[in-house]
């Protein structure tokens, strides 16, 4: 018996249906997890890791027991999103932990979120005086959602009767040396524009240009060259 | 239609995943006159049965070359206690022919069909 061949054939089918499988479950960022989902992806995780080098037990009962997790995932994700009351018990309710400025004591006991966990996640959003905050959400993430008291929200353009201003995305239209033509075309230029643009900065060839982007809504073109014209390179920013 | 043909490539890997964990009920079966398990180990009893000892010391050696050639095919779907089982009934099965130790001989090789039947269970 080969154990090392055994370990390879176990781990390729691991990898690929743990692949296959999380595809099915969707995209969700690791943030956005709840509690018990982190711990069901760490279980799920952990079958796979016991498919694959587990010698001592077949592999199929861990298959099955993977696919049995993954689908149960899945079921209760089809009933979070069809069934919104369901989703309160399974998922669970955000919890306000500030109201109108006040710290419910009771809400957070019941979350079991300390006063320390509280200001850390003020903290976090750069918010250091307790006198800011109106409202404060715990979020089923963990993650904690602030309102502030209406003297302290940042200044908005429409606060001072300006016009709003146009925004876009930035089009990658060199990168690494490589003129992406599609882009080009997109943004409605041509190669004679790009050349004279870069011309003004000094730059003869496209495989002069690290990055550049153009952004539409502002007319603005950003060039990174290789050469970057740095004394002394710092790879320790401290 | 790359969508079909995406979900079909996905459930096709999926069907070999598990058609290669479940092999071993296949695998287990002779694909050739030389590796016929089943064969050998009757014949093995047989012999011990009749307290032919020299062939069974000859029997034993092509169940041995079975085995070998049986477990290159179902180590990706069994579980290695097993496999290790049926080796170690092969070994005490020398001993006991060489020592023509009829009914030690038969206990063993009555453990090793017990193992064999559990394979891929």
């Amino acid at each position: 018996m080969s154990e090392a061949a055994v370990v390879i054939v176990r781990s390729f089918i691991a990898f690929f249906t743990l692949l296959i499988f999380t595809r099915i479950l969707g995209k969700q960022q690791v943030s956005q997890l709840t509690f018990f989902e982190y711990v069901l992806g760490i279980t799920i995780g952990s079958i796979a890791g016991t498919l694959s080098v587990d010698l001592s037990s077949r592999a199929w009962p861990h298959w099955v027991g993977l696919l049995v997790w993954t689908f149960t995932v899945l079921i209760l994700q089809k009933i979070s999103l069809n069934w919104p009351q369901a989703a309160k018990y399974l998922t669970g309710k955000p919890a306000i932990v500030i109201m109108n400025g006040k710290i419910l004591e009771e809400n957070m006991e019941k979350m079991r979120y300390t006063l320390f966990d509280l200001l850390e996640q003020l903290r976090e959003k750069n918010i250091f005086d307790l006198n800011q905050v109106a409202f404060a959400v715990l979020e089923n993430n963990g993650e904690l959602s602030v309102l502030l008291k209406p003297e302290y929200q940042p200044v908005t353009r429409s606060d001072l009767h300006l016009p709003p201003q146009k925004e876009g995305l930035s089009s990658e239209i060199i990168i690494a040396g490589k003129l992406i033509p599609e882009k080009l075309k997109q943004i409605g230029k041509d190669e004679n524009w790009l050349r004279k643009e870069l011309l003004k900065q000094g730059i003869k060839k496209y495989e002069e240009v690290f990055l550049a982007t153009y952004n539409p809504a502002h007319g603005t073109l950003y060039i990174d060259k290789y050469e970057d014209k740095i004394k002394k390179k710092q790879d320790d920013p401290y | 239609m790359s969508k079909i043909l995406y979900y079909t490539v996905i459930s096709l890997w999926l069907l070999i995943f598990v058609f290669i964990l479940n092999s071993g009920d296949i695998a287990k079966k002779p694909w050739s006159h030389d590796d016929d398990f089943v064969l050998y180990a009757t014949m093995l009893q047989k012999d011990i049965t009749r307290e032919d000892f020299r062939k069974a010391s000859h029997d034993l050696e092509q169940l041995k070359k079975a085995w070998s050639k049986i477990v290159s095919r179902i180590q990706y779907s069994v579980e290695k206690e097993e496999i290790n089982a049926i080796y170690v009934n092969l070994a005490r099965l020398t001993a006991h022919i060489k020592n023509e130790d009829k009914k030690q001989a038969l206990v063993e090789i009555e453990e090793m069909w017990n193992h064999w039947h559990h394979l891929n269970q």
